[in-house]
């Protein structure tokens, strides 16, 4: 029930010392229990150059510092969007995929905030 | 030296639901109790309004300055998650935590290298940033001085949500214009007693003499003093031991006259009871029924409980049958009942006793709770359970203004919009 290619019968198993278990996603790549990470819903294909589709589900952290090209969940005034992070001149500003819209700058006076850092997508409709 | 911190959730409830929507940002939020019945939590906006805690929904929703307010059914698989995140970031912070209540956590300050005031403001930033809750943080070399540090935080606006009681010279100030009703342990009984004898601050209280309170407020007010003059008596404890009893009880989504639905309603709270002692490894010895009509719309009064003393067992079905054998013994017809609830006690681990008339096998009875809660635990608490607590439950506890719970349930997830 529980062989992992250690535990032989007869030649004993050279891989006795190397038995590392299958990949665990969740921690590895995901990890959910992590206290700053959530999973959100993407709605919308605007951001199908950075293949993030409709329907997706990105994990995003609230604890990773932001960086330029990222690509982020904020609110902006009532609601959440997905976007890219840039910077210009020492500030935030969140990037439209489309060409006729203009930049936001992050402002909390304006009640522009990054919300998280995506970290990891999950596709479940393949 | 020996510091104690206590954090606590700037209105938390409200504040896990800001957590997910931006436009709560400024709004008034209120949270409601089960039933939708009371207001439990009130964000700033709400109690400039004139909320008040345990006002009633219907009739608050109703005044005109209550336009602009959100209200919500309370969440509790949302806060129990936030809870514990805020948790989460305090322990990767410090040696020792206490979750005390759902919204308040006390900290383990002791021996910290740097300037304290300095790491506390972090761990605010911190709680802030990466779990989303707006907090304070109170500390002192004791436990009661510094809950009373998170108060001081929390009332005065300047302090900017931290509060160091660690100082004598500081706190006989704050103590002088400090009313001793502020104090964690001292009741409104109490608080009379004290005002009887012409003690209204804590300075006034921290300068009798001990004997004189141990006289008048026995035991528990000497500790509250000596807490309050810097010896600690209350040391940081652990997440909370074995539980003494596991209540269910509920009031109902309306007035329930028929046996067979107040039936349906023991079951499924007997049920409830009975995933939460498995969830601790534990049996039950003893079992009490409730029920009881509204105090509070002139029904004609009735109330009763009964009790037995049963086989240890923590199996759904046990529990169900002698609750709802019970159930039927003290239901009378003729009453609108409006509340009911089952409450297991001497409770004790999991196969502890040998028994050698038991009613059902013990080691199939753990295989079948075994697959209920497995089924429950991958596909959602309720997916599968015993047939007698009901399928439409229509007598279920109103929750009309429920918010998603995103954090719990894949489908309820927080959108957003690609842009």
């Amino acid at each position: 029930m529980n062989y992992q290619g250690d535990r032989t019968t007869g030649f004993a198993s050279p891989a006795g010392d190397n038995i590392e278990g299958t990949i665990d996603l969740m921690s590895a790549a995901l990890d959910l229990r992590q206290p700053s990470r959530y999973p959100v819903r993407v709605e919308g294909d605007a951001l199908l150059g950075r293949s993030i589709r409709h329907g997706d589900i990105l994990v995003v952290d609230s604890a990773v510092a932001p960086r330029a090209g990222v690509v982020v969940v904020a609110s902006v005034g009532d609601e959440l969007r997905v976007c890219e992070l840039t910077q210009r001149a020492g500030e935030w500003w969140l990037r439209s995929s489309s060409p006729q819209a203009s930049s936001i700058q992050v402002d909390d006076d304006t009640d522009v905030a990054i919300w998280a850092v995506a970290t990891g997508l999950v596709r479940t409709d393949v | 030296m020996r510091v104690y911190g206590l954090i606590d959730g700037n209105s938390f409830y409200c504040s896990c639901q800001r957590a997910f929507e931006p436009r709560l940002k400024h709004r008034p939020v209120v949270v409601l109790s089960n039933n939708d019945g009371c207001a439990i939590a009130r964000t700033r906006e709400a109690k400039a309004l004139g909320v008040k805690m345990g006002d009633a929904w219907h009739i608050a929703r109703k005044r005109p300055e209550s336009q602009s307010i959100v209200w919500y059914s309370s969440n509790y698989a949302l806060y129990a998650d936030m809870s514990r995140r805020m948790y989460q970031v305090l322990a990767e912070r410090l040696p020792a935590v206490e979750p005390y209540s759902i919204d308040e956590m006390f900290l383990d300050l002791s021996d910290l290298p740097g300037d304290l005031h300095e790491r506390c403001r972090q761990i605010r930033q911190d709680v802030a940033d990466h779990a989303k809750i707006p907090t304070c943080i109170g500390w002192g070399p004791t436990k009661t001085i510094a809950k009373l540090a998170n108060g001081l935080a929390k009332d005065h606006v300047e302090l900017d949500g931290l509060c160091d009681l660690t100082d004598p010279a500081v706190r006989k100030d704050w103590y002088c214009r400090t009313s001793i009703d502020e104090v964690w342990g001292i009741g409104r009984q109490t608080k009379q007693k004290l005002l009887g004898a012409g003690i209204k601050t804590i300075a006034d209280f921290v300068a009798l003499d001990a004997k004189t309170v141990r006289q008048m407020l026995t035991v528990v007010g000497a500790r509250v003093q000596a807490e309050l003059r810097g010896q600690s008596c209350l040391p940081l404890s652990d997440i909370a031991a074995t539980r003494k009893s596991i209540a269910s009880t509920r009031t109902f989504g309306r007035l329930l006259l028929k046996w067979e639905e107040i039936r349906e309603a023991i079951a499924h709270y007997a049920n409830r009871a009975a995933e939460k002692l498995r969830e601790d490894g534990l049996e039950a010895a003893h079992l009490s029924v409730l029920m009881q009509t509204n105090p509070h719309n002139g029904d004609p009064w009735y109330a009763k409980h009964a009790a037995v003393t049963i086989e240890p067992t923590s199996d759904a079905r046990d529990l169900i049958r002698h609750a709802t054998a019970l159930g039927r013994a003290i239901w009378l017809p003729g009453y609108r009942y409006f509340k009911a609830g089952v409450v297991l006690s001497d409770l004790r681990p999991a196969g502890s006793q040998g028994l050698m008339f038991a009613f059902r096998d013990p080691v199939q009875s753990a295989t079948v709770m075994a697959a209920m809660d497995a089924v429950n635990a991958r596909f959602g608490s309720g997916t599968l359970r015993p047939g007698s607590t009901g399928l439409k439950r229509t007598w279920s506890p109103r929750q009309s203004l429920l918010s998603a719970r995103y954090t719990t349930r894949l489908e309820e997830i927080v959108r957003a919009r690609s842009w």
